[in-house]
């Protein structure tokens, strides 16, 4: 049984504009899990991982963080253990260069002069923007910004690691190093807990996917399965890719498994396909 | 005959203090009614392009350049950038960046007093604008506490004003959620059939497929392909070798072209539908 690492129990949060974002949300998070949260804005995901690290306190009900309850944690340990992507690298980014921006958190959390210098030079040849070290971040182009964000949480390896929209704005080399890194740290053991409305990334990167609606969660459970549920689909105003919807229509809605990517659907039509007919 | 509205003539770039040449010998020509998809990786030059096209570059920003560009007849090298604002508007990826007034309405207004408009002139325009943009009971909120559906379609507003022919929008939908990007692709459908030329930059190549006529594919500062969507998408080689993907529907098609014998592989889940369904019967 793998370790429970993250638990809400009936956890609401009104915010002081009186909206309530969450409304009463049980959610178990294991060790090594591999998380996407889809939902309109406004659903709650946001809100729902912001009380993963403490950023957040429930306005009723229990968040616990390795066991322990996140209101009884200091927001720098818990920080350490959840790193937060921020989906705006505007507001996350404060250093005045992108060298800076890496080695602070990693100082903050106390590693020493030699640690930093390894931990940085790491993910700079990770995300191989050694070019940008001695560049004012707030001057880079958004994609770049977005890499150097992710770039300063991955830097001292949190055993959670939250990214909100991390596909936002990125081309198709920056997704294929993000999948890179996201798989590195799954290999590690780490925990994957991504936000994002890019339903082609969350079906091929996730082995969970948890819907939220209106501050509940309305399922849970593998991509496979989670696609093909039309009504929750509906309701949280979900599109799934393409190439999903394009098995659901030759299968008349009702496959046993939803499509993932291009390459299930190839496996699975390459012999079902007769391609005796003449084109008319 | 089409009138152009765009002609790129062997135009190159290098940024200030720089030799590195981001556009590179590019031509090309866009015509009235043409919605135009702009695809390549980042660096491509796709932001540079279009910040030219507008005359922001090199003639507001800097930089040295080679070539011309003409807009509506007029040339850029011969006006220094100036006298296409009312011909053609930008909208970038950054909504929220560009706002600076209080009020929505404010804001809408801001380009029109800049240009000296008359009072009565930004009042219709305002409406027009507003209206257009679905913002029109928002007239008086704060820009900055829109949603982001809503701030991408009130810097568009800010650009309907003028009533340009051309709007270029500059990975204008990569920060929004399902809805506010269909709000946008919504509101500009609905440009373009009115008339407007458009231009879109966008990583989302499947929302691209189904909207735009031509698609111009840059990397490394040079155009790729220049031409229409559907035979773009056939070259799935050519543009993985650049950094670009094709639709998932494309790329399942071309797979499995020799079990579906089509002369020209779907690009949009519509036409998909229609090319997979006939076959699968004959095959079960």
């Amino acid at each position: 049984m793998r370790e429970c690492i993250i638990e809400t129990q009936d956890l609401v949060h009104t915010y002081p504009t009186g909206v309530t974002a969450l409304k009463g949300v049980n959610l178990k998070i294991y060790k090594n899990d591999k998380i996407s949260i889809v939902g309109q804005n406004g659903s709650g995901k946001t809100t729902i991982v912001r009380h993963f690290n403490g950023l957040l306190k429930p306005t009723s009900g229990r968040v616990l963080l390795f066991g322990e309850d996140t209101t009884k944690q200091k927001i720098g340990q818990m920080a350490r253990k959840v790193g937060y992507v921020f989906q705006n690298p505007n507001h996350q980014i404060f250093c005045t260069t992108v060298r800076d921006e890496l080695e602070a958190a990693p100082k903050n959390f106390g590693f020493s002069e030699e640690e930093t210098k390894k931990a940085v030079d790491e993910v700079v040849e990770l995300m191989n923007i050694q070019s940008v070290l001695n560049t004012h971040p707030l001057t880079l182009d958004y994609t770049t910004k977005k890499i150097v964000s992710i770039a300063s949480v991955l830097a001292y390896k949190p055993d959670v690691l939250i990214l909100d929209e991390p596909t936002g704005g990125l081309d198709e080399p920056g997704r294929v190093m993000l999948t890179k890194i996201i798989d590195m740290m799954i290999e590690n053991g780490h925990t994957i807990i991504m936000i994002s409305h890019d339903m082609d990334y969350v079906a091929e990167n996730s082995d969970r996917i948890i819907v939220m609606c209106q501050g509940e969660v309305v399922d849970d459970g593998s991509p496979e399965k989670i696609f093909l549920n039309a009504e929750v689909l509906r309701k949280a105003q979900i599109e799934p890719p393409q190439i999903t919807q394009l098995d659901l229509y030759l299968e008349n809605g009702y496959p046993k498994e939803a499509i993932l990517s291009v390459s299930d659907f190839i496996k699975k039509y390459i012999n079902f396909l007769g391609g005796q007919r003449e084109w008319e | 005959m089409k009138k152009p509205i765009i002609e790129v003539k062997n135009y190159s770039f290098a940024y200030e203090n720089t030799d590195k040449k981001v556009l590179d010998s590019v031509s090309f020509t866009i015509n009235e009614g043409d919605f135009v998809g702009i695809i390549g990786r980042n660096k491509a030059g796709k932001s540079t392009l279009c910040e030219s096209l507008v005359g922001l570059l090199p003639f507001t920003m800097g930089g040295s350049w080679d070539g011309e560009i003409v807009i509506d007849g007029k040339s850029l090298n011969e006006t220094k950038g100036a006298g296409v604002t009312d011909i053609i508007g930008i909208v970038f990826q950054d909504a929220e960046s560009q706002f600076t007034q209080e009020t929505v309405e404010d804001e809408i207004a801001f380009a029109m007093c800049n240009f000296g408009y008359s009072r009565e002139l930004m009042r219709e325009r305002i409406l027009y604008a507003s209206e257009a943009c679905g913002l029109r009971n928002m007239l008086d909120r704060s820009p900055f506490k829109l949603s982001g559906g809503q701030q991408q379609r009130l810097a568009i507003a800010c650009i309907l004003a003028l009533q340009p022919k051309v709007i270029i929008l500059d990975e204008s939908t990569s920060q929004l959620d399902p809805i506010g990007r269909d709000e946008v692709f919504g509101l500009i459908t609905k440009l373009h059939a009115a008339g407007s030329t458009v231009i879109m930059v966008d990583h989302n190549i499947e929302k691209i497929a189904e909207y735009v006529n031509k698609v111009l594919v840059l990397h490394d500062g040079k155009v790729i392909e220049f031409d229409d969507a559907g035979k773009v998408f056939q070259k799935k080689d050519k543009l993985n070798a650049h950094d670009v993907r094709v639709p998932q529907v494309t790329d399942a098609a071309l797979q499995l072209k020799d079990k579906l014998g089509f002369k020209e592989a779907p690009i949009t889940l519509e036409q998909a539908k229609s090319v997979f369904a006939g076959y699968k019967k004959e095959g079960k």
